[in-house]
């Protein structure tokens, strides 16, 4: 898979949950900050991003990931790793 | 003789509360449907059919046989569509061989061994469908379960008939002197291990009370006739109206009438529950209410698979799958259903329609934690009442889950093209 197939489906995600649209969506953009995220978007969003790309993702990386960009980055990695 | 209990086709007109139980195990006043017909025949043996998929989690919870159509064979059989509602009575073998309908369905069939051997064919639905078209057939009254709403109509009748088969009446357990019968004290039965705080008062002038062992009623309690309470139920402040059954090991507080709570549920707060049906590991919040009569006094309509059916009943609350949890102040509207698994945050009037496994927050519906998530949770919520889900539970779960993800999708997708639009 591509790494832009995987910025645009993530972000096409984040945009959906968030009522944004995709392409104001920045590698800096910060959840808590920007998008004003409570724990209902962000578990939505963990679940969401999980059937989108058939992972499962552990609450502590979830945690770590606060910024459009993270998430990204933190995809590719998970699917280079599942052979992707 | 033998006793068979069976599902027919119309399993789904029951949903969402047959999405996790066949359909003799719903509740009906103090008892489950099943164990009616059971009680009907002492002494039978039982054999049960029911979907494939309930099998592993149902065969150890009833004592018969499940889903062998080789048990059948070797002895008359009394079949009975799990979905009648029967009555002291309503259910006893005929004489003669007999295809017993309501409408075209089948309510009982009773069949000699010779006939049940020589029909008997690969499945229990193709034995019935040869029955009904060789046996006489003759119309029958006895009451057949077709909706959810069916039960909450019938559960006063039903626990009337519970409370007459139990046959013992009055006070065995704990009752304060400062508790108070109103009525007919021969109308109660307070079974050993149960408590009756002070200042309750169970009020028996409309329909008996039972008070299942180790139920306690709280102080400030009110409980009217008829009304049964389960083995393990708490009232906790309620006002119990008319017309109640609750199952085992529920918590039951604020305003209540006209329900049915299967069991292992909470409504523990103040808040309005009236002409619904509660399935199990159900929480509800804190000023969770829902409406049973529409403004213009019409009719109330349902969805029921994808269709809206007019019930015919001006009094009809919602209906609610099993772990399901509902938040803090959620409305909801006359004849709302709600799927398993669903988490619905309150703060507005909730859809009439919301599938199974999804979230309802901030005016949408969405997928919520996904099904892995949602298992983990329910997981700990069953532990709290020391029950272990056990792999066949989890398995049932994700079939539904699969079943119902083509109406959970497409509903998303509606509600988020509403909420863009809209923005």
């Amino acid at each position: 898979m591509s790494n832009s197939s995987v910025e645009a489906r993530v972000k096409n995600i984040i945009a959906e949950q968030f009522g944004v649209k995709a392409e104001s969506l920045k590698p800096e953009t910060s959840f808590m900050k920007d998008l004003m995220a409570e724990s209902i978007d962000t578990v939505e969003l963990i679940a969401a991003i999980e059937e989108e790309f058939n992972v499962e993702i552990p609450d502590e990386d979830a945690e770590k990931n606060q910024t459009v960009g993270q998430v990204i980055d933190y995809m590719r990695k998970r699917l280079t790793e599942k052979g992707h | 003789m033998k006793l068979c209990i069976f599902e027919d086709g119309r399993f789904s007109d029951l949903y969402p509360l047959t999405y996790t139980r066949p359909v003799f195990d719903l509740r009906c006043g103090r008892t489950r449907l099943y164990e009616k017909i059971v009680r009907n025949l002492p002494g039978v043996g039982t054999t049960f059919f029911m979907r494939g998929h309930l099998e592993p989690v149902f065969k150890d919870r009833l004592d018969g046989t499940v889903n062998e159509l080789d048990a059948l064979s070797g002895d008359d059989v009394l079949f009975v569509n799990g979905r009648v509602l029967a009555l002291k009575g309503t259910i006893m073998p005929p004489g003669d061989e007999v295809a017993a309908l309501k409408g075209d369905e089948i309510a009982y069939i009773y069949a000699k061994r010779e006939t049940v051997s020589k029909l008997i064919g690969s499945s229990i639905d193709e034995l019935l469908g040869r029955l009904k078209a060789q046996l006489s057939q003759l119309s029958t009254s006895v009451d057949l379960i077709g909706h959810p709403w069916d039960l909450v109509r019938n559960n006063p009748k039903a626990i009337v008939d519970d409370f007459e088969s139990i046959g013992r009446r009055g006070v065995f357990g704990k009752m304060s002197p400062k508790a108070e019968i109103y009525g007919d004290a021969e109308k109660v039965h307070v079974a050993e291990t149960a408590e009756v705080h002070p200042f309750v008062v169970l009020d028996t002038h409309s329909g008996p009370i039972m008070i299942d062992e180790k139920t306690k009623v709280l102080p400030f309690s009110r409980i009217e006739g008829p009304c049964s309470i389960g083995s393990g139920s708490m009232i906790v402040r309620g006002n119990v109206r008319e017309e109640v059954s609750i199952g085992p090991m529920c918590r039951i507080g604020g305003e209540i009438e006209a329900s049915i709570v299967h069991g292992y549920s909470n409504k523990y707060h103040t808040g309005f529950l009236g002409h619904a049906y509660v399935g199990e590991w159900v929480n509800i919040g804190a000023l969770t209410t829902n409406s049973d009569l529409k403004n213009d006094y019409s009719t109330v309509d349902v969805y029921i698979n994808g269709n809206l059916y007019d019930t015919g009943d001006t009094k009809v609350g919602s209906f609610i799958g099993d772990h399901t949890k509902l938040g803090i102040g959620c409305l909801l509207n006359t004849g709302t259903m709600v799927g398993v698994g669903c988490n619905l945050l309150g703060g507005e009037v909730l859809p009439k329609y919301i599938p199974s496994f999804t979230w309802f927050a901030r005016g949408r519906i969405s997928r919520g934690s996904g099904f892995r998530r949602t298992v983990d949770a329910e997981r700990r919520v069953m532990l709290r009442r020391d029950v272990d889900m056990a792999p066949s539970h989890v398995q049932m779960l994700q079939n539904i889950y699969d079943e119902t993800r083509e109406e959970r999708e497409n509903l998303i997708k509606r509600g988020r093209g509403r909420s863009i639009s809209e923005a």
